[in-house]
């Protein structure tokens, strides 16, 4: 992998390494080939992904609307909010 | 160096103690992270519901490395637990050692907490996946994910278990009670038990202590390779990275947890909170389950470890044919110094190999001495029947 293949990864997932965090991560990402040649041994052609572990039935809730929190104590760990709004910076200039 | 994030009234009796991936109401939940340092949940994870329903009180929050992933908690934002010689302990065996706490409740995502206990006195159970509600647990990687309990002995496990067991409809994977019922009427004792050879190999961990332990209580043992059942680290280590990106994504600075102070734009806020907030083995999971996710790596690796997990999964079903459970040994050395994880920040994804082999299939575990023990689907109790009976040997 390349280091500007890498800026791009960041970006995409709001990250920004330094240069030295960089050489680790390339270090550790050809590492990680190994894990992929690994699996590459595996025949699995014919064979379905396994996703769930455990056989099951997924709970199909009743779509009924339930007021369990006030939003004073949903904002109660926000980091800035604004006449009970959350607060961010200006989107549109 | 913390062992508690934060802690109750230790003159309280029947204390049990949560990981701090385990949300609670009383005491803030951190997932050993800058990003979440004083956040405090609205509700609790079903798994205290039930344990204080019990007449169990809450010791306080364990260390845990950050979000989980690590080899020993030395990602904690808190800092690493060590004693003097600079091993890596694991805050669970500092915080058991020498209290009254009955047993901690922690969240197994990469065997951090099997690594923890390996060379202490506790032992270990994560019962089969879906059997403990995971409602309330800070995800990471909630295919492999499961609550697992630590304590002194095989009655104070089978104790917490029997209260945390059971089905709950606020988590979609919860298994239903009536299959986790007729399931386990007919597990079957543990008879024969398959030592995984090559594991051993790799290991500093001797097989004859185990096999002479299990041998003393009547229990056959006999030598196998692990064949496909040693591509569950590198198969886990995708599943585990892609899906922490996932789960970690929600961590932006705007609704709750860190915010950096320095921004002038959106953009900055989301980048900037995250950058400061995350360490770096958890920066390097996120992209690395990025890149597995991506369009170009998605059927070669997130695709294939899903394939794989089937081929483990129809492997252990084999080797369940002839045997009652596994054993190998929880790690690839018998103690972790703070020098190792300072000379390979990545220590955890190599030692994968080993806790893998469960987690990515979901089946019950115990630890004792440094060994596991996997057994079928549902064998929770053939498992703790085999610990009771080495523990009255003494073995």
């Amino acid at each position: 992998m390349e280091k500007e293949y890498l800026i791009k990864l960041e970006k995409v997932n709001e990250l920004r390494l330094e240069d030295a965090e960089r050489e680790n991560v390339l270090a550790f990402f050809e590492k990680r080939a190994e894990d992929l040649a690994s699996l590459e041994e595996v025949e699995t052609s014919n064979i379905t992904r396994m996703v769930h572990v455990m056989p099951i039935t997924a709970g199909i809730r009743e779509d009924v609307a339930i007021k369990k929190f006030e939003r004073d104590d949903l904002q109660k760990g926000a980091p800035e909010t604004t006449d009970g709004y959350w607060q961010v910076p200006r989107l549109v200039e | 160096m913390k062992t508690f994030i934060n802690k109750t009234d230790s003159k309280l009796t029947n204390l049990v103690a949560f990981d701090d991936m385990i949300l609670t109401t009383e005491l803030p939940t951190t997932a050993g992270s800058k990003m979440l340092d004083g956040y405090v949940s609205l509700f609790e994870a079903e798994v205290v519901n039930k344990l204080k329903k019990a007449g169990y009180n809450l010791a306080g929050k364990v260390n845990v490395g950050e979000f989980n992933v690590d080899l020993m908690g030395e990602t904690s934002y808190f800092g690493a637990v060590t004693d003097e010689s600079g091993n890596l302990v694991g805050a669970i065996s500092e915080v058991m050692k020498d209290t009254d706490i009955v047993a901690t409740i922690a969240v197994d995502v990469n065997g951090a907490q099997r690594r923890a206990v390996m060379a202490t006195d506790l032992v270990y159970l994560k019962p089969t996946y879906g059997t403990v509600s995971r409602f309330g647990i800070i995800p990471t990687a909630c295919s492999g994910e499961s609550v697992c309990v630590i304590a002194r002995n095989a009655s104070d496990l089978e104790k917490i278990l029997n209260v945390i067991a059971g089905h709950d409809d606020k988590d979609g994977t919860s298994i239903d009670d009536s299959r986790m019922n007729s399931e386990k009427a007919s597990a079957k004792a543990i008879e024969k038990v398959a030592f995984l050879k090559d594991m051993f190999a790799i290991s500093e961990k001797d097989a004859c202590e185990a096999k002479k332990a299990l041998e003393s209580v009547g229990v056959a043992t006999a030598d196998i390779d692990s064949g496909v059942l040693s591509k569950a680290g590198s198969a886990w280590n995708i599943l585990m990275s892609a899906e922490l990106t996932n789960n970690v994504s929600r961590y932006d600075g705007v609704k709750f947890g860190y915010r950096s102070s320095n921004y002038t734009n959106i953009d900055e806020l989301y980048t900037n909170s995250r950058t400061e907030a995350f360490g770096e083995l958890l920066k390097t999971a996120i992209l690395y389950g990025s890149e597995v996710l991506s369009t170009n790596n998605y059927d070669k690796m997130y695709d294939k470890s899903l394939r794989v997990r089937r081929v483990i999964s129809e492997a252990m079903d084999s080797i369940f044919a002839e045997y009652d459970a596994i054993a190998l040994p929880v790690a690839s050395k018998k103690v972790f110094t703070a020098k190792d994880v300072a000379d390979n920040a990545y220590l955890a994804y190599e030692e994968s190999r080993f806790t893998a082999i469960s987690t990515i299939v979901g089946l019950p575990t115990i630890v004792k001495c440094g060994y596991q023990i996997i057994g079928r689907a549902f064998a929770e109790n053939a498992l703790l029947d085999l610990l009771r009976k080495i523990e009255k040997e003494g073995a």
